[in-house]
């Protein structure tokens, strides 16, 4: 367990710290995942992170500092709902280096929220729980 | 001898893009711009052809052109073209080079989404890679050494409003062009197009042939005449042009569009070709090289 949070603490953006410019509208904030239901599109999520996300984001989602992207494993960005993540997926914070991913189709973009939840697991974290 | 050096041309294209792999969820569209521009810091190696099935009284011609578009930041993306002309039973010619910069003034993601684009050309008149169609559309019947020796410059405006529906893209752009080396007024033109991918959800597994590695539309382009000859649909250039793309890799795609003409100006077919290949974090291996930070 030692083993595994040390890892991820290395792996994380540590200098990472969200724009506060960034705000999503509440309507978008409580949008809920249509996916929710169905887990099994999470793989679809992965291959699309993979092919979209992990310039920036590394493999593991911790985020490569040089890019300042966001750590995705934080608690900081995991507390924050489907609705959040899927907004922030589809504008993008231009200014900030974080691309629009308007283009994707609707669901796929679900599916990269389901995935991002995905990868907190495979790291034997919790959103609300870091450091367990 | 000329036949001999379009065939080399062709030749050289085709190992060009044989040793390309092509990006996922590029727009399908040849013409007609949406408002996604290039992440920034990447580079998108593209290489196209525009071949004119000739009616009759014209020549059949081949015009291959090269993109290299850079994403200087999330909101500014800059473009070179490179581009060339063979016609059967004629020449094959350098015909110029352009250099293209598309704006995005809001930040967020509307239901419209403007986008503003300032091109720079220097081009000569016997250009016929079509990338747009202005006023009365290209000369397709004089002979490259007489086109070849009027070149121009020209400076051309596009407002792009482009918006996602339903995981349908809507693009509009309105398209104005001045020739700065001869009095010609305004030429206007504009292009449509709607596209959107084959299958919303992505498979699990990894794939060349499914369904989200398409994506298909339409597009429709022509002339609106200049200023100076006035605004008669007459005389002008219209396309319509079902559009394809395929994400055959990670980093690139191909596109296959037909146009067809609607008046009896120009070409009457378009066969067009594109190959796109994106290199990723240039600006960041770039930044190193020269010990920036980025």
């Amino acid at each position: 367990m030692l083993t595994v949070l040390v890892g991820v603490l290395v792996a994380q953006n540590a200098g990472y710290h969200q724009d506060p410019n960034w705000r999503v509208p509440a309507d978008a904030m409580s949008r809920a995942n249509p996916l929710a239901r169905k887990p099994e599109a999470g793989a679809g999520g992965e291959k699309l992170f993979k092919r979209n996300c992990i310039e920036c984001h590394g493999e593991d989602g911790s985020g490569v500092a040089k890019k300042n992207a966001a750590d995705l494993l934080l608690p900081e960005v995991q507390s924050q709902s489907d609705g959040t993540l899927f907004w922030k997926i589809t504008n993008g914070n231009t200014d900030r280096g974080m691309p629009s991913f308007s283009r994707l189709p609707e669901l796929q973009r679900w599916q990269l929220v389901l995935y991002l939840r995905k990868l907190t697991t495979t790291q034997g974290m919790s959103p609300k729980d870091p450091a367990k | 001898m000329r036949k001999r050096h379009l065939k080399k041309a062709l030749v050289t294209l085709f190992i060009i893009a044989a040793f390309c792999t092509v990006r996922a969820q590029e727009s399908p569209y040849f013409v007609t711009y949406d408002h996604h521009l290039e992440e920034p810091g990447n580079l998108e190696l593209e290489v196209y052809t525009t071949s004119g099935i000739p009616r009759s009284g014209q020549v059949a011609y081949v015009a291959p052109y090269m993109e290299i578009e850079y994403g200087v930041t999330g909101r500014w993306t800059a473009e070179l073209y490179l581009e060339g002309q063979g016609t059967v039973g004629d020449s094959a010619v350098f015909t110029g080079w352009r250099l293209e910069n598309r704006f995005r003034p809001l930040k967020r993601e509307h239901w419209i989404n403007p986008v503003l684009y300032l091109e720079y050309e220097r081009t000569s008149e016997a250009t016929r890679i079509q990338k747009e169609i202005v006023g009365g559309g290209p000369d397709v019947t004089s002979p490259n050494s007489e086109l070849q020796a009027t070149k121009n410059h020209e400076l051309e405006m596009k407002l792009i409003l482009s918006g996602t529906t339903h995981d349908w893209n809507i693009a509009g752009n309105f398209i104005t062009e001045k020739n700065l080396s001869q009095s010609e007024g305004f030429e206007f033109g504009y292009a449509f197009g709607v596209a959107r991918a084959l299958a919303s959800l992505a498979s699990g597994n990894p794939c060349r042939f499914c369904r989200e590695n398409f994506i298909a539309g339409i597009e429709v382009y022509g002339g609106l005449g200049t200023t100076e000859e006035g605004f008669s649909p007459h005389n002008t250039v219209h396309y319509a042009a079902p559009v394809v793309s395929w994400q055959v890799s990670d980093n690139g795609s191909l596109r296959f569009s037909p146009s067809f003409a609607l008046t009896h100006e120009g070409s009457p077919v378009l066969l067009r070709f594109g190959y796109s290949y994106e290199v990723r974090g240039v600006g960041s291996k770039l930044a190193q090289l020269f010990g920036g930070k980025h």
